[in-house]
C-alpha cells in the first residue's frame, strides 16, 4: 500500500467551550501540533502564548452564557500559521473596548497610553506575529486572525 | 479612601446562584454592611454564591473573617461561597493569609459560573475536532483530551485511560480510512462529572470495511478478543477499557462511538 504524500498545508478545526479550563490543554495542543509538522519548539511556544492571549480575551470577554463556544481554526503552511478564533461577543463595554485597541493599530504613542487592562494582552500577540486582524460584525460576533511567519522568527537574532 | 459598596445580583443565566458585586476597599468599617447583606443572602436568596470581587481593592481581615462564617453557614445548608475576579494584589495577601486553603477563586463570574453548573447541575460540555488524517497528528489529540479530563477532575489513571481509547481510535481512523479521498477526522468529546463520551468518525478504506464489519461484530459478541489475532486488538483494547462501544458503518463514513465512565 502506498502512503499517502504529506501536505504542505494542514487544516485543523477545534470548536470548545467558552470555559477557561479547556485554554492551557488548547495551548498544549497547538504547540504540539506545530512541533509534529517539524516547527520548531521556540516558534511553537510563542504560537502558544498567541493562542493563549486571543483564547483567554474570548472567554473573558466573548463568552458571557455558559453555553457559548470558542472556534479555533488552526491553518498549517510550510512557512506560517494561521490562527482564526472566533467567540460569540461580550459585553458592550468590552466589545467597545476591542474596536478602540483595533481603532489604534499602528498609532504607537496611543498605544502607549493605553492602560495594561485595555490593551487585552494584544500587544503581546502583534509583538509575536506578521498580521492580526480583527472583525467584530453586527451580532458582535468577534473574529481575530493571528499570522506568524516561520523565517522571521528562527532567523530572528538571539537577545538576551 | 472610598467605603464599601456591595450589590446582590442574580441572572437569568444563573437562578440557583447569587452573585454578590463588592466593590472598594472592605475595612474594618465595612464588617456591620457585610453582615447584613450577609443576614439578607441567607434568608432570601440561592445558597450558592459567587462574590465578585473584581472592583475590591482592599480586603481586611476582619472582612476575610466575615466571609468565612458566611462561608461556613452557606456550607452548612449544602450552599457554597466562591471568590471571583480577585486582583493579583488582592490575591497575593490572601494567599498569605493562607485563605486559599478555604476559598476557591475564580478568574471571574462566568468561570464561576460555570464551575457551579459543571459541579451541581452536572451539565455536560462539548469538543469537537477535525484534523487531516495523518498519524503524527494523533499524540497532540490524544494528550489533548487527557489533559482536559484532568482539567475536569478526573484522576491521572482515568485520563489514561481516555488517552488510550482516543489513541486507538483515532489511530484506526487515519490508518484505515481512505487514502483517496483524504476526509479529516472528526473527534467528539463529551464530558460530564460521570462520564466522557467520545465519538471519531472517518471515511474508511472500501477494501477494509467488511472485514472491519466483521471485526466488530465478534467484538460485540465474545468479552474477550483471540490475543493470537493480530487483527481486532485495538478495538479489543478500546472495548476492554470502556463502558459502552459501538461502530456503525453509513454512507456518511465509520463512525466509533466510545463511553466510559469515570473511576470504572
Amino acid at each position: 500500500m502506498s502512503t499517502p504524500e504529506k501536505k504542505d498545508e494542514h487544516k485543523i478545526k477545534l470548536k470548545f467551550p467558552g470555559d477557561s479550563d479547556y485554554i492551557p490543554a488548547v495551548r498544549k495542543f497547538i504547540a504540539e501540533m506545530l512541533q509534529s509538522c517539524n516547527f520548531s519548539p521556540k516558534f511553537a511556544y510563542r504560537s502558544e502564548i498567541i493562542v493563549d492571549e486571543v483564547c483567554n480575551n474570548a472567554v473573558m470577554y466573548g463568552c458571557k452564557s455558559s453555553e457559548s463556544t470558542i472556534e479555533l481554526h488552526f491553518n498549517i503552511f510550510s512557512n506560517r500559521t494561521e490562527f482564526i478564533i472566533k467567540d460569540p461577543g461580550g459585553e458592550h463595554d468590552d466589545i467597545e473596548r476591542l474596536r478602540k485597541v483595533v481603532e489604534k493599530r499602528g498609532e504607537e504613542t496611543a498605544l502607549k497610553q493605553q492602560s495594561k487592562k485595555d490593551k487585552l494582552g494584544l500587544e503581546i500577540v502583534r509583538m509575536l506575529s506578521e498580521e492580526v486582524d480583527f472583525q467584530i460584525d453586527e451580532n458582535n460576533l468577534t473574529t481575530v486572525r493571528v499570522v506568524r511567519k516561520k523565517d522571521d522568527v528562527e532567523a530572528a537574532p538571539q537577545t538576551g | 479612601m472610598e467605603s464599601m459598596r456591595i450589590e446582590i445580583w442574580q441572572t437569568e443565566e444563573t437562578p440557583n446562584t447569587t452573585v454578590l458585586h463588592v466593590k472598594n476597599e472592605l475595612d474594618s468599617s465595612s464588617v456591620e454592611k457585610l453582615n447584613e447583606v450577609f443576614a439578607e443572602v441567607l434568608e432570601k436568596y440561592p445558597r450558592y454564591v459567587i462574590a465578585d470581587m473584581s472592583e475590591v481593592t482592599l480586603f481586611s481581615s476582619a472582612a476575610l473573617g466575615r466571609f468565612m462564617g458566611f462561608k461556613k453557614r452557606l456550607v452548612e445548608s449544602k450552599g457554597d461561597l466562591v471568590l471571583a475576579g480577585l486582583t493579583l494584589e488582592i490575591k497575593s495577601q490572601l494567599t498569605s493569609l493562607g485563605a486559599f486553603k478555604i476559598f476557591r477563586s475564580f478568574a471571574n463570574v462566568s468561570a464561576a459560573v460555570n464551575a457551579y453548573k459543571w459541579e451541581r447541575e452536572g451539565i455536560s460540555q462539548a469538543l469537537t475536532l477535525s484534523f487531516p488524517p495523518e498519524l503524527h497528528f494523533v499524540p497532540p489529540v490524544r494528550q489533548l483530551v487527557s489533559r482536559i479530563a484532568k482539567q475536569k477532575g478526573y484522576s491521572s489513571r482515568d485520563s489514561f485511560r481516555i488517552e488510550t481509547i482516543v489513541d486507538e481510535v483515532c489511530n484506526n481512523a487515519v490508518e484505515h480510512g481512505d487514502g483517496e479521498q483524504r476526509r479529516d477526522v472528526d473527534l467528539f468529546l463529551g464530558i460530564d462529572r460521570e462520564k466522557v463520551e467520545i465519538k471519531v468518525v472517518n471515511t474508511s478504506n472500501p477494501s477494509k470495511v467488511e472485514v472491519l464489519k466483521q471485526l466488530s461484530k465478534s467484538i460485540s459478541k465474545t468479552a474477550m478478543p483471540d490475543l493470537q489475532d493480530k487483527r481486532g486488538r485495538g478495538l479489543a483494547l478500546i472495548k476492554m477499557l470502556s463502558n459502552n462501544l459501538s461502530i456503525d458503518f453509513s454512507e456518511n463514513g465509520t463512525s466509533v462511538h466510545v463511553t466510559r465512565f469515570r473511576g470504572d
